[in-house]
């Protein structure tokens, strides 16, 4: 067998022991209902506040505002469409404001919100080309109907840093009485100080399975106590905002996470940033490769780039042959690699777009891992272009 | 691997015979569906057979190339007033050339595909003969492909009849074993059918229908397009109460001719000559072939006529038959066995 050499971590990060250690105590046995009022509930719940207090912690907020979801794609929903139902109680009209690049969570929850409910309307934010949010393109969206501003603090797919002070800047220096403001920080949790390049913004999404934790394990957290209707009221758990019995393994599994990331940040970017500079200057060799982004500030764990006249599927398809594993960073619901939203965004051509890699690493990557991915890479972009000349 | 039964087969029978076998299922259409075989479920299901055989599977994204090369032909042709079979050009530009180019370049001696149909090696020489179950037999859709191409195709399936494929596919644990066998166009909804996908492309030329013979308008049509030259359903009799057929479509004009049948018989089918396709080398005229110009059509006599353009000459008159079709020629000596393929030219 192929020994693994994982560049995915971007789609999902190596499970931590630590994590699956403090997850442990929760899955065998009586796990009280961290609801109910007898001992074990009492256990339970005492797991899940200590929980919510590491995750409050981590983000910069007080515990009170941290809503546990089952992932990213659930806390972005809540946050987009659940700001924009407080905004619609009290407006007759309400808009949503997503940039260009979001992850399919905020994209699909905005659109979700202005097909489904009347008054709604979902407006663009565009990216320059270099994947970073144009503030006055924000400001010409904005106007007094604007229920919530959503940007991201990090792109999943290219891993470009967006500037959030200068959206919330001019999204309170344009919109009298401020609107709402929420970024998707699934990508940003494993590299950035989220207290600190989210301190302006009032939502936050984070997810565990992107720092080491178990997946169906997320947070929305609330900086600022503005207005959110929860979507799924169920049994009033999480003050009303989210119903339904919190998963106590899930929430102890996403603490140990972000306990885990906070502890290592400045070791793992210290680390993991030599590895982008030696993978950037060494793919750049490669004929036909692009670094994506080339100008834009980004967290270190991403590489992407783009090969002119090859394809994603068989540079992916070789490449896992190896026991590498990469991705196009953009699929369908089938699994096939599609043209990237982002990409398109960017104003990158189809062309380039369709030869997509992205190579995601963490702290478990080495740099021994690297030089057998260059190597590896390598033989696969050179075999490739030979067969399609041959 | 369409999700499909045959391909499953297919896939699990190579792996039995000692082969290296890796799943691919083309992404295709990228618009909604509900009749074809490029759903999320069947592709599900294709993942789940490759699971279950214990192979890779794969999914490769042919959404642009499939616009490109069958769907906007597609309605283009409509727009000609032709009747394209986009089933075949699927097969010839995207499966057998885009994926068989890949498969070359990522390594593979061979593609594998479910249909029925036959590959024969006799002396060294490549043939493509029919499917073993006639109500099965899929050598129509493949109908152009070269000797070269046979060379790295296996049809795993096609001396089998249908039965013994589902019979291989319980053995197997195959959840596909009972799955219907799709029959429509992959990127048109069942449901709502060819008018509303080209509506929702095209504005649709309305037409008069006009007899042949006494070039009297005996109706009307809101969409000239969807009429295909012989097709009788839908085109009320003249004032005789005799059945007529189309004969002609004129879209520019907005006109369908009809004729009462011995009118519109034709014994000269005219081939486009860019489309000829020949598995060996070319015919020359005088050729006797055995032409069939449906998935499921009889294949009849005929000679090839080369002067003063391709043509062939059926033995017995025939109904119309559709500019955009394909025709493919088989053997007479040996009549499983495919010699060519055309298109079927305009008038």
């Amino acid at each position: 067998m192929t020994e693994l050499l994982y560049f995915d971590h971007a789609a999902s990060a190596p499970r931590r022991d630590e994590v699956a250690d403090a997850m442990e105590r929760w899955q065998h046995g009586v796990v009280g209902n961290p609801s109910g009022s007898h001992r074990a509930a009492r256990d339970a719940r005492r797991a899940v506040e200590e929980a919510r207090d590491e995750v409050a912690a981590f983000v910069g907020a007080k515990p009170g505002g941290v809503i546990f979801t089952a992932g990213g794609t659930e806390s972005c929903h809540l946050a987009v469409v659940g700001a924009t139902l407080a905004h619609r109680a009290t407006h007759s009209r309400s808009v949503i404001v997503t940039s260009r690049v979001e992850h399919d969570a905020v994209l699909d929850a905005a659109r979700f919100a202005a097909e489904q409910f009347e008054g709604v309307e979902h407006r663009f934010i565009d990216v320059d080309a270099d994947g970073v949010v144009d503030l006055e393109s924000l400001r010409g969206v904005l106007d007094p109907d604007v229920a919530v501003v959503s940007v991201m603090t990090v792109n999943n797919e290219t891993g470009v840093c967006q500037p959030l002070d200068g959206v919330s800047s001019v999204t309170m220096g344009t919109v009298p009485g401020g609107v709402s403001t929420h970024s998707d920080a699934v990508a940003a949790a494993p590299w950035l100080f989220l207290p600190a390049v989210t301190a302006t913004i009032d939502l936050i999404s984070i997810c565990a399975h992107k720092i080491g934790g178990p997946v169906n394990a997320g947070a929305l957290i609330m900086r600022r106590d503005v207005p959110l209707i929860g979507v799924v009221p169920g049994g009033g758990q999480e003050r009303g905002r989210r119903g339904g019995t919190l998963d106590v393994a899930a929430c102890v599994g996403l603490a140990a996470a972000v306990r885990l990331t906070h502890k290592e940040l400045v070791d793992v970017n210290d680390r993991v940033i030599d590895f982008q500079h030696k993978l950037c200057a060494a793919l750049s060799f490669l004929p036909g490769c692009a670094i994506t982004a080339p100008g834009s500030r980004k967290v270190p764990g991403t590489v992407h780039v783009t090969f002119e006249g090859l394809a994603s599927d068989e540079i992916l398809f070789l490449l896992d042959q190896e026991g590498v594993c990469a991705s196009a960073a953009s699929s369908c619901s089938s699994g096939a690699a599609v043209t990237s939203h982002v990409l398109a965004a960017m104003g990158v051509p189809l062309e380039r777009a369709r030869g997509s890699l992205r190579l995601s690493m963490g702290p478990e990557t080495t740099d021994e891992d690297v030089d057998r991915l260059v190597a590896v890479l390598s033989s696969v972009i050179y075999r490739l272009h030979a067969e399609a000349s041959a | 691997m369409s999700g499909g039964v045959d391909s499953s087969v297919a896939a699990g029978l190579l792996g039995e015979q000692g082969h290296d076998v890796v799943g691919a299922t083309l992404k295709l259409w990228g618009g909604v569906s509900d009749s074809g075989c490029c759903s999320v479920a069947d592709v599900d299901d294709a993942r789940r057979v490759a699971q279950t055989l214990g192979i890779d599977h794969h999914v490769f994204n042919y959404t642009d190339e499939f616009n490109r090369h069958v769907v906007d032909p597609f309605v283009r042709a409509h727009l000609q007033g032709t009747s394209p079979n986009p089933c075949i050009e699927c097969n010839r530009h995207i499966k057998f050339d885009v994926l068989f180019e890949r498969a070359r370049r990522l390594g593979f001696d061979a593609v594998a595909t479910g249909h029925h149909a036959q590959v024969l090696v006799r002396d060294g020489v490549h043939e493509l003969a029919r499917g073993a179950d006639e109500s099965k037999d899929q050598s129509y859709v493949l109908g152009y492909l070269h000797e070269d191409q046979l060379a790295q195709l296996l049809l795993p399936i096609g001396a089998m009849n249908k039965n013994e494929v589902r019979v291989h596919a319980q053995r197997l644990g195959l959840r596909t074993w009972d799955k219907p066998d799709s029959q429509d166009v992959c990127f048109i909804e069942a449901s709502k059918g060819r008018e509303a996908f080209l509506r929702q492309r095209v504005a649709l030329t309305s037409a008069k229908i006009v007899d042949r013979a006494s070039g009297e308008v005996i109706g009307e049509t809101e969409a000239a397009e969807l009429m295909t030259v012989g097709q009788r359903r839908g085109v009320l009799p003249g004032r005789d109460g005799r059945k007529r057929y189309v004969s002609r479509v004129d879209v520019a004009e907005g006109l369908v001719e009809v004729g009462v049948l011995e009118d519109v018989l034709q014994s000269r089918l005219g081939l486009d000559e860019s489309s000829l396709s020949f598995t060996h080398d070319a015919l020359v005229e005088g050729d006797e072939v055995l032409a069939q110009w449906s998935a499921h059509g009889r294949a009849v006599p005929a000679t090839v006529v080369r002067e003063p353009s391709w043509a062939l000459t059926l033995r017995a008159p025939a109904r119309p038959v559709a500019p955009g079709q394909t025709v493919v020629m088989y053997r007479v000596d040996e009549p499983s066995i495919v010699v060519g393929a055309a298109i079927v030219a305009r008038p």
